[in-house]
C-alpha cells in the first residue's frame, strides 16, 4: 500500500520526465504520453480514495530521519483524486487546444510537473515537504501562464502572480519554524497530536502558539486564495492559455481552503483567527461578486467570480464549517474548470448570435408571442421561508437531534437560506411563458441548495473528522458571543427580506425614482468599473518603488 | 577580542555596506568569467576564515548591519539590467546573511557551507552571461529579447540558475535560507522577518531578470543555441547542487 502513495506521487514526475526526453522526436504524438500517464495517476488516486472511503488507516511513507513524509488521509486522498481527475480533463482538452501554440511539449511537461507538485503538497506528511511544494506551485505557475514566450503581457501578469504567491509563502515558511522551534519535529501528525495535548504548552510573543500559527497559515492562505488586497493578480492572468486557467481556478487557487483544513489542529486553538478568516472571507465575497458584475470580459468575470468563491470558501472556514469549505472547494473546482473549457465556445457562440435582446417588446414585436409572465412576489418571498424551515426539520430528524441547539448548523443553514434567497431572487427576475415549470425548478433547486449544505456538509464532516468530538470544538472554536450571533443572524434576515421589498416596491412604483438615483448609481458604477482602485494604486506603488531604486543606485554609482 | 580592523577586513569579505561598494567595484573591474567565478567562490570563504581566526562571538550588531546590507542590495537588484551587477548585488546580499549565521547560528563549517552554496548558482550565472557576451558583445536585459525562442537550451539553464540563485526549493540556498530562519526566530522576530523579506526580494529580482532576458519578440541578430555537451555540463551540475544541498543542508534539518 505504500508502494502505491509512492507511486501516485511519482508518476506525474516520470511523466514529465519522459515527456521531456521524447518530445524531440515525437513532436506533438508526445501528448500522449502525458495524458497516459495523467489517466494511470487519476486511477491511482481513485483506489487511495476508495481505500480511504472503505476506512483504512492513514498511509505514510518517510524518506529521510527528519522530513520527506508523504501521507494519505481522508483529505489528501479525496483532494488527490480531484487534482487528478481535473488534470487529466485539461491534459485531454489541451491535445487539441494547444496543438497550434509553440512550446507544445513544454506545456505537458509543466502540466505533469504542476499535477505532481499539487499531489505532493495534499499528500505532504511533514513541514518541510509541504512548504517544498507550496513554493513550487508558484514558480510552475508563473512558467504555465507565461507560456507563450513572446508575450510580455502575458509574463508581466504572471509576474504580479508569482510575487503575490511568494508574499503568501513566506508566513508559511514562518509558521513552518516557528512550529519546529516548539516541537523539535517536523512532522505534521506529530506536531498535531502534541498540540492537541497541550495547545497553550507554548507561546511567542507573549501569544499562544496556535494564535500565532493559524494566523501566519491564514496569511498564506489568502494570498493563494486571492482574498481582498491579496486579490489582484487573479482576474488578470487570463493572458495565460485557457486550459491553465481552468487547471488554476480549478485546483490552485483553491489551495487556501487545503492549507486552513490541513492545519484544523491549529485553528481549533484559535478561535479569533477564525473570526478573522469569516470578515476577510466576506469582504473578499462581497468584493469579488460585485466586480464580477461589472465586467464585460467573461474570462475577466469568471476570474472575479472565483475571488468570490474563495471568499465564501474562506468564510466557511471561518465558521468553523471545515470539511464544507472542502466540498465548496471541489463543487467550485468542476463547475469553474467547465466554465473556463467552455468560454471559447461561448464566445465562438456569441459571435453567431445577432445580440438583439430578447425583452419583451423584441418577443411581441419580432417574434410575434405574448409577453411572458412574472412571478408573484409574495409567492416567492414566501418560498424563502417556508422551505428552509422545511428543510431544517427534516436535518433535525434525519441528522441529529440537537441540530437546533448547534451555533454552526444555524450558520450553515443561514449559508444555505441566503444562497437559496440569491438563487429565487435571480430566477424571479426571469420571465417565463411556463410559470409552473419555473416555479417547480425554482422550489428544486432551492431544496438542493439547503440539503447540500445541511446533509453534504454532514456526510463531509464524517468522512474528513470522524471524530465526533473534534467536529464540535471546530465549531465550538469559531462560535461568537451569543449577541453579536443574534445582531448577525437579524441583520442577514433584514438584508433578505430588505432585497423582497425593495422589489415590490419597485414593481408598485415602477420607474418614478429611477432618475434620482441614476446619477448615484454612475458614480458607484464608475467606481466598481475601476475595480476600487485597487491595481491602479498598487501600480503606482511599484512604479514609484522602482523609481527610488533607480535614484538609490545612480547615488550609489551602481555598486 | 575583536579589533576594528579586523571587524572592518571581514566587512570587506563578507561584504557590508558601504564596504560592499569596494566588492562590487573590483568585481566589475574583473575580466574573464572564469576569474569572476574564483573570485565568488574564494571571496566569502576568506571572510569566514578571517571571523573564524577571532575565536570569538560577532557581536551581534553586525548581523543587524548583515541584514540591512542584505535588504539594501536585494532592493536594489530589483531595478538592474546588467547581468554583472546583477549577480554583483545578488552576492553581496546573501554574503551579508552570512554575519546572521555566525551570530545566531552554530557558526563553524555550516557557515562555510552556506557560504558555498550561495556562491555556486552564481558561478554557473557568470559563466552563462560570458556566454551571452561573447554571443552579443552584452549580457543586458533590454538590448535583445526573446532568448527563449532564439537560444531554447542556454534559456532553460539560465532558468534553473536564476531559481538557483533565488533559493527556490529543491536546491541548497532554500535548506541554507531555512536554516537561517530556524536559527533566528527562537531569538529575534525581526531578524526572522528580514530574512524573509530578503528572500521575496531575491525572488522578485530573479523572475524581473529573467522576463527581462528571454521573453518577446527575437531580434533578427542569429547567434549559436548553448552546445549539447555544455547544457549537459550545466545540469549535471545543477543537478549535483542539489544532492548535494539535499545531502549536506536538507538532513541537518
Amino acid at each position: 500500500m505504500q508502494g502505491l502513495l509512492t507511486l501516485l506521487i511519482t508518476m506525474p514526475f516520470m511523466t514529465a520526465l519522459f515527456t521531456a526526453v521524447a518530445s524531440g522526436r515525437l513532436s506533438q504524438h508526445v501528448a500522449r504520453i502525458s495524458v497516459a500517464g495523467t489517466a494511470v495517476t487519476f486511477f491511482l488516486a481513485a483506489v487511495v480514495l476508495w481505500q480511504a472511503l472503505a476506512g483504512h488507516a492513514v498511509l505514510s511513507v518517510t524518506f529521510t530521519q527528519t522530513w520527506g513524509i508523504l501521507a494519505i488521509d481522508p483529505l489528501g486522498a479525496l483532494l488527490a483524486s480531484v487534482i487528478s481527475g481535473i488534470s487529466l480533463i485539461v491534459h485531454v482538452y489541451s491535445v487539441r487546444y494547444m496543438a497550434e501554440e509553440e512550446g507544445y511539449g513544454r506545456f505537458f511537461v509543466l502540466l505533469d510537473l504542476m499535477t505532481a507538485t499539487l499531489l505532493l503538497m495534499v499528500c505532504a506528511g511533514d513541514l518541510v515537504t509541504l512548504l517544498i511544494a507550496w513554493h513550487l506551485v508558484g514558480v510552475l505557475l508563473y512558467f504555465l501562464l507565461g507560456q507563450d514566450m513572446r508575450s510580455r503581457s502575458a509574463h508581466h501578469y504572471a509576474f504580479r502572480t508569482f510575487l503575490t504567491y511568494r508574499i503568501g509563502d513566506l508566513p508559511l515558511v514562518l509558521a513552518a519554524v516557528l512550529l519546529f522551534d516548539a516541537y523539535d519535529t517536523w512532522s505534521l501528525s506529530e506536531i498535531f497530536s502534541r498540540i492537541t495535548a497541550d495547545p497553550l504548552g507554548h507561546e511567542y510573543l507573549g501569544l499562544p502558539l496556535p494564535i500565532l500559527v493559524a494566523a501566519l497559515i491564514a496569511l498564506a492562505a489568502f494570498a493563494r486564495s486571492a482574498q481582498f488586497l491579496l486579490h489582484t493578480w487573479l482576474p488578470y492572468t487570463m493572458s495565460g492559455p485557457t486550459p491553465v486557467s481552468a487547471l488554476m481556478h480549478a485546483g490552485i487557487v483553491n489551495a487556501g481552503g487545503f492549507l486552513i483544513n490541513r492545519f484544523a489542529p491549529v485553528f481549533v486553538h484559535a478561535g479569533d483567527v477564525l473570526h478573522w478568516l469569516f470578515v476577510v472571507g466576506l469582504v473578499t465575497a462581497l468584493v469579488g461578486s460585485v466586480l464580477m458584475l461589472a465586467q464585460s470580459d467573461i474570462k475577466k468575470a469568471l476570474g472575479y467570480s472565483t475571488m468570490g468563491q474563495m471568499g465564501f470558501m474562506i468564510m466557511e472556514c471561518g465558521v468553523g464549517a471545515f470539511s464544507l469549505a472542502v466540498y465548496h472547494l471541489i463543487a467550485h473546482g468542476l463547475f469553474k474548470g467547465t466554465l473556463f473549457l467552455g468560454a471559447g465556445g461561448v464566445i465562438k457562440e456569441s459571435r453567431r448570435d445577432d445580440r438583439v435582446p430578447k425583452d419583451d417588446l423584441y418577443t411581441f414585436v419580432v417574434e410575434r408571442r405574448p409577453p411572458r409572465q412574472r412571478q408573484p412576489w409574495l409567492l416567492m418571498a414566501l418560498i424563502t421561508l417556508a422551505v428552509p424551515m422545511t428543510i431544517l426539520v427534516v436535518a433535525h430528524w434525519l441528522v441529529s437531534q440537537d441540530f437546533f441547539q448547534q451555533q454552526g448548523a444555524i450558520v450553515l443553514l443561514f449559508f444555505g437560506w441566503v444562497t437559496g434567497a440569491q438563487l429565487i431572487f435571480a430566477t424571479y427576475r426571469m420571465r417565463t411563458q411556463n410559470v409552473w415549470r419555473l416555479f417547480t425548478l425554482i422550489v428544486f433547486s432551492f431544496a438542493v441548495v439547503i440539503v447540500g449544505y445541511t446533509l453534504i456538509s454532514h456526510a463531509f464532516d464524517v468522512f474528513l473528522y470522524p471524530d465526533p468530538v473534534f467536529r464540535t470544538q471546530l465549531y465550538a472554536a469559531a462560535d461568537v458571543d451569543i449577541f453579536w450571533f443574534d445582531v448577525l443572524v437579524v441583520l442577514m434576515t433584514l438584508v433578505v427580506v430588505s432585497g423582497w421589498l425593495l422589489t415590490y416596491y419597485a414593481e408598485q412604483q415602477g420607474r418614478r425614482h429611477a432618475r434620482l438615483l441614476a446619477g448615484l448609481w454612475s458614480n458607484v458604477y464608475a467606481v466598481i468599473s475601476r475595480e476600487f482602485y485597487i491595481t491602479a494604486l498598487y501600480t503606482r506603488l511599484s512604479a514609484s518603488l522602482m523609481g527610488a531604486i533607480s535614484r538609490v543606485n545612480v547615488l550609489l554609482r551602481w555598486v | 577580542m575583536w579589533s576594528y580592523a579586523t571587524l572592518a577586513l571581514a566587512a570587506l569579505f563578507l561584504p557590508l555596506f558601504p564596504l560592499s561598494m569596494v566588492f562590487n567595484l573590483l568585481l566589475g573591474r574583473v575580466q574573464g568569467g572564469l576569474l569572476r567565478s574564483l573570485v565568488i567562490m574564494l571571496w566569502p570563504q576568506i571572510g569566514i576564515g578571517i571571523l573564524h581566526l577571532a575565536d570569538t562571538p560577532v557581536p551581534a550588531w553586525m548581523a543587524t548591519w548583515g541584514a540591512l546590507t542584505a535588504l539594501l542590495y536585494a532592493v536594489r537588484a530589483l531595478g538592474l539590467r546588467d547581468m554583472g551587477s546583477w549577480i554583483g548585488f545578488m552576492v553581496t546580499s546573501s554574503w551579508a546573511l552570512l554575519w546572521v549565521a555566525e551570530t545566531f547560528g552554530s557558526g563553524g563549517g555550516l557557515t562555510h557551507l552556506h557560504a558555498l552554496f550561495f556562491s555556486v548558482p552564481p558561478v554557473l550565472f557568470v559563466l552563462l552571461g560570458e556566454g551571452l557576451t561573447q554571443r552579443y558583445g552584452a549580457a543586458y536585459t533590454g538590448l535583445y529579447a526573446g532568448l527563449a525562442t532564439t537560444l531554447p537550451r542556454l534559456s532553460f539553464v539560465l532558468v534553473l540558475v536564476i531559481l538557483a540563485t533565488a533559493a527556490t526549493p529543491l536546491f541548497p540556498g532554500f535548506f541554507a535560507m531555512l536554516t537561517l530562519m530556524l536559527d533566528t526566530v527562537p531569538q529575534s522576530a525581526a531578524m526572522a522577518t528580514a530574512l524573509a523579506l530578503v528572500w521575496l526580494l531575491w525572488s522578485g529580482a530573479g523572475m524581473r531578470l529573467l522576463t527581462g532576458l528571454i521573453i518577446g519578440n527575437p531580434g533578427s541578430t542569429v547567434v549559436p543555441d548553448l552546445g549539447y555537451a555544455a547544457t549537459l555540463g550545466f545540469l549535471a551540475g545543477l543537478g549535483a547542487l542539489v544532492v548535494a544541498g539535499l545531502y549536506l543542508v536538507g538532513k541537518m534539518l
